[in-house]
């Protein structure tokens, strides 16, 4: 297994995330804002000395470093010659630098540094790939990974046919916890492309895609039950796709993110799921989902889902059963309830 | 002391609203605080309340703000909701004394909305 695991940035997290080397294949990281930006959100800004000292200390314990530029949306900028020049400069001193691999979503970035570089291009997630068209174009531009879109992480009929159509490696994001078929998704992501991107960054106070994702989570815990992550016990069953899998969740603190490197390193995993989930990380306070409740219900029932609930319910009568809610929280007289004594509407 | 409270508080103002409105809502963080203009107060960070709650459940809510207030030792001026601009979020729950400086902004009017992202559920006017 490749686990290819999130650092928030700085060397302290390295060297943190690092007295685990033996289960880390990989480090992957943003580099600075200001040159093509990440589209996800992003604790800190480094600079080249900094991605050349963190990428000195990975390879010397034997662990390789990738850089994540998979900023959504760039406003063209990278289409004029100023922003060329730049962009490639940039990634002119990354290779320099030793980098292993550089995570990008738009195409024109992937075409461009494959051609002119000696490194290794990844498929961001946010290129979207779900079908084995998809694959074959960006591996037809140059790519050497593609992380397919977590979207179809349940869909092994769509799986299985980008694992035929294209020989590049394939990475599958485990842990997060987007919602299915967001509707947000690529507005989401454009906006952090934005917020950690080169000036101008909008100001914004709210971040209106992440709470109204939480409230209708809040109001309706299926739809964490539906987000395609995969349990660290169901990694078996991708086997025959893929053997690399990448954890997200790069602004958490180092301590979570080994709990996660530890859960997918041995498969298994004895807490609330919500621990291990990435994105609705303010929800972990509020649902507890035994992750053990969840065995072998990708195999029973997902491996086949027609991904028609309105005709199905399995899942809405599996968020009854499986979702509890934290009462009380941070008194004494904390305890779990079943979510729906609480809940009058669904 | 005063930690113990607002843990418990938060607690308490928590299943209370859920109790009324009937979804798990997230009273994700409350804080006591201070502005350089002379306000302070009190702000409970919300997740998965909505505007339409406020509206429907306003003469129920109003006791429970009211409490809220009195446990923790504060006077507010006003006590109002604050909605994410455009949405019918409501991302916090707010109770500020004002100071001289700012309570002409709140005065003005006389509607609910002072401003749209603002929804006012308790204004002490002054007389």
């Amino acid at each position: 297994m490749k686990l290819f695991v999130p650092s928030p940035g700085h060397i302290d997290s390295l060297k943190e995330l690092l007295t685990q080397k033996e289960k880390i294949y990989s480090i992957f990281m943003a580099g600075s804002p200001d040159y093509i930006g990440t589209g996800r959100s992003n604790l800190a800004s480094p600079q080249l000395e900094d991605i050349k000292e963190q990428t000195e200390f990975a390879h010397k314990n034997g662990v390789k470093m990738e850089l994540v530029l998979n900023s959504s949306c760039m406003g063209g900028r990278q289409l004029t010659p100023e922003g060329y020049r730049t962009n490639h400069w940039y990634v002119e001193k990354l290779v320099d630098i030793g980098i292993d691999s550089i995570v990008v979503a738009d195409p024109y970035l992937v075409e461009t540094i494959s051609r002119d570089f000696d490194v290794d291009v990844v498929v961001s997630v946010l290129a979207f790939v779900d079908s084995p068209q998809k694959a074959e174009f960006f591996e037809d531009l140059g790519a050497k990974s593609i992380v397919i879109d977590s979207n179809v992480n349940r869909h092994f009929d769509v799986l299985h046919a980008i694992r035929d159509s294209v020989d590049c490696e394939l990475k599958l994001l485990v842990n997060e916890g987007c919602l299915y078929r967001c509707p947000f998704r690529y507005a989401h992501f454009n906006f952090f492309s934005h917020a950690f991107g080169p000036e101008p960054r909008p100001n914004v106070l709210d971040d209106y895609y992440y709470l109204k994702c939480l409230e209708l989570r809040i109001e309706n815990p299926e739809l964490i039950i539906k987000s395609p992550w995969i349990r660290p016990e169901d990694i078996k069953l991708y086997r025959d796709i893929t053997d690399v899998y990448k954890i997200g969740g790069r602004t958490h603190f180092v301590d979570w993110i080994l709990n996660c490197v530890n859960a997918y390193y041995n498969e298994s995993y004895d807490g609330n799921l919500m621990d291990i989930l990435d994105c609705p990380k303010d929800l972990k306070d509020l649902y507890n989902i035994p992750n053990r409740s969840l065995d072998g219900i990708l195999e029973k029932q997902w491996t086949n889902c027609k991904k028609v609930c309105n005709k199905c319910g399995y899942c809405r009568t599996l968020t009854k059963k499986v979702t509890q809610v934290y009462s009380n929280g941070g008194t004494e007289h904390q305890m779990c309830l079943p979510w729906d004594t609480i809940a009058v509407k669904t | 002391m005063i930690l113990e409270e607002i843990l418990k508080n938060r607690a308490g103002f928590e299943e209370k609203i859920r109790k009324l409105i009937g979804r798990p809502v997230l009273l994700i963080e409350l804080d006591m605080f201070a502005l350089p203009c002379g306000c302070s107060g009190i702000t409970a960070n919300m997740r998965g309340l909505e505007f339409d709650d406020l509206e429907v459940f306003e003469q129920q809510i109003l006791p429970l703000v009211k409490e809220m207030a009195e446990n923790l030792g504060v006077k507010p001026t006003v006590t109002f909701a604050r909605l994410v601009p455009g949405s019918s979020i409501v991302a916090s729950l707010n109770w500020r004394t004002l100071c001289p400086r700012c309570y002409p902004e709140f005065a003005r009017g006389a509607g609910k909305m002072p401003r749209p992202d603002l929804y006012m559920l308790v204004f002490e006017r002054r007389k």
